[in-house]
């Protein structure tokens, strides 16, 4: 495999345009047609790294040719679930690739506008980008009629003030108009109408840096860079009880345990791995059996959970699977944005609960009571973001149920360590 | 108050959006960066440059966990507590976070140093547990580097 994302991240600074050297993928691009383009990321399994996993090429070409003008291109680098920093790693160690990479993705989408949407606690990062962006703009690379092509394309870097829904698209774009970051009711799409009413295409960013690597070396490149029937590259994570927690771009469909036993070292000493979250807080369970699965999309699906954004949470054998849920719930209640009931009420009115059982005071029948809970918010919510709170939630509470009817028959926490913990 | 060339920096920001309004959280960071936190003058000078009431502004204000409304210490030192720093021992790192800077979370320190504010998940999951100085991250975090964080010669406290 050749690290195509990750190529400068040994280097001690992030390179700056001289050290990145040409656009030379952009010159590829602004070479060949746009349609030409979109052909070729078609024939790659190129999807929504973000989490949705929607094929990219589907998604670029949604917006039709003659969609009232102007189209804008958003890159969604609002990451903020637990377990997923794939992209702070892209903006803090080559903020050039990503400015390649819009230039490449807005040429392909036919975009007007790019808008890079920056969660606001990398705020360092995005400082970074705009360096990058203003470096490149005096360079010819950005602004109008680049490099003679005819192409124009300005990016604006958005820091945004924080909050996990802002990850959302439709969330985002009011975020970004200067709103409270409600999610907006689908259809009308973003494709169809997004920001100020626009056709918009918004975009994971570890997806639009893959394309550069597409355009520059094929399609056939990009599918032999994959193992266990994956294609191309991925930045996959790992965090948690393990040596060495991190980051690293490897073969798509690299399994589990080459991920947490080699690449993170494996579990701290004296420690076993109980379960894992497989894509990110807002993910189902998988168990040691599952360890040998590959990580794609696919097989994660098979496994009824989600790969996500491959963000990898373990939980150890010394850490009580219902401090790990409640630690996980709490991160929802605090993030709900708060506009429908289910999400807004729902998730804390499990988290009473679940605290409840942990302090000792569990009831015969909470554990059911939370499924029951859970099988209500998910599908009586208006976005995704309370399905995805419920599941580790709901997959917790039936593996792990012989811990919490230990917890509520026994009055005391199995595990005698409960850490102190604050209001949500 | 800003001066002209703050304002005419704003305004040019604000102006080069579709609608005004998409100016309206690049411009209360602006002031945030300036006042240290939006007190109500901030506000009516967002209001005259963005075209939003104030009532407006406190709806944005009051639902992204970055703008401030209330004064806090010369630094502010945000603490994940979310699942990976959990794990590693962020409600410690929080007990002794209090203990240094002598005041509840959120309050500025006594003197004015430092405020000390849990926050979700920083993505900086690899480094838990970790926390934000201001715009800087740092981890992982234990107790001794903690106290050297939120130390006078780190955050201009006496
Ligand atoms: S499900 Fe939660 S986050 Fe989504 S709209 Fe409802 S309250 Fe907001
Ligand atoms: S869980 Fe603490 S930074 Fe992600």
């Amino acid at each position: 495999m050749e690290a195509v994302l990750s190529r400068h991240f040994h280097l001690p600074e992030p390179p700056d345009l001289k050290t990145y050297g040409d656009y030379r993928a952009l010159k590829a691009a602004l070479a060949q047609k746009p349609a030409d383009l979109l052909d070729q990321i078609g024939q790659t399994a190129l999807r929504g790294y973000g989490g949705a996993g929607f094929p990219l090429a589907r998604k670029w070409s949604a917006v039709a040719a003659d969609a009232p003008r102007p189209h804008y291109m958003v890159i969604n680098l609002d990451e903020t679930e637990p377990g997923s920093f794939k992209d702070r790693k892209l903006l803090y160690r080559d903020p050039h690739l990503i400015v390649e990479a819009i230039l490449v993705g807005a040429y392909i989408q036919g975009s007007d506008r790019a808008f890079v949407f920056v969660r606001g606690e990398y705020a360092e990062g995005a400082q970074g980008l705009q360096r990058a962006v203003d470096e490149a703009r005096a360079a010819g690379l950005v602004g109008r009629n680049i490099l003679g092509s005819g192409f124009s394309l300005d990016i604006d870097v958005h820091l945004s003030a924080g909050r996990y829904i802002c990850g959302e698209e439709t969330a985002l774009l009011n975020a970004l108009e200067g709103r409270r970051a409600n999610p907006r009711s689908k259809p009308p799409f973003p494709f169809q109408q997004g920001l100020w009413g626009k056709p918009t295409l918004i975009n994971n960013l570890e997806t639009v840096c893959q394309v550069p690597g597409v355009v520059l070396n094929g399609v056939d490149w990009f599918k032999a860079q994959g193992v266990n029937g994956g294609e191309g590259t991925k930045l996959y994570s790992v965090c948690g009880p393990v040596k060495n927690p991190g980051c690293w771009e490897l073969p798509m469909g690299t399994t589990a345990r080459e991920l947490i036993y080699e690449h993170a070292g494996g579990l701290l000493d004296g420690h076993a791995l109980t379960a894992f979250l497989p894509g990110g807080a807002s993910t189902a369970f998988l168990l040691p059996e599952h360890l040998d699965a590959s990580m794609n999309f696919d097989s994660v699906a098979k496994l009824r959970s989600r790969f996500g954004t491959c963000g990898i949470i373990v939980l150890d054998d010394q850490t009580c699977p219902l401090d790990f849920l409640i630690a996980i719930n709490a991160f929802f209640v605090r993030e709900s944005c708060g506009f429908c009931t289910p999400c807004r009420d729902g998730l804390p009115y499990a988290h009473s609960i679940l605290e409840r059982i942990e302090a000792g005071q569990g009831r015969p029948g909470d554990r059911e009571h939370l499924l029951e809970l859970c099988a209500k918010i998910a599908p009586n919510s208006f976005c995704a973001f309370a399905p995805g709170a419920v599941m580790p939630m709901e997959s917790g509470l039936k593996l792990f149920a012989d811990v919490i009817e230990r917890h509520i028959a026994e009055g005391a926490c199995p595990w005698h360590a409960v850490p102190a913990r604050r209001a949500v | 108050m800003l001066n002209e060339d703050e304002r005419a920096h704003l305004a040019a920001h604000i102006g080069h959006y579709p609608e005004p309004r998409a100016g309206a959280i690049y411009t209360l960071q602006f002031l945030q960066r300036k006042y240290g936190h939006l007190h109500n003058e901030a506000l009516r000078e967002a209001s005259a440059l963005c075209g939003l009431s104030i009532t407006q502004l406190e709806e944005l204000v009051s639902f992204y966990p970055l703008l401030l409304r209330r004064p806090v210490g010369r630094r502010v030192l945000r603490i994940c507590d979310s699942i990976a720093c959990h794990m590693a021992g962020a409600p410690a790192l929080l007990d002794e976070a209090v203990r240094l800077s002598g005041v509840p979370l959120g309050q500025p320190s006594a003197d004015g140093a430092v405020t000390v504010l849990p926050h979700v998940c920083l993505g900086l999951c690899d480094l838990a547990p970790a926390a934000l100085l201001d715009e800087a991250a740092h981890g992982p975090l234990d107790a001794a580097a903690l106290a050297a964080l939120v130390a006078p010669e780190n955050t201009g406290g006496q």
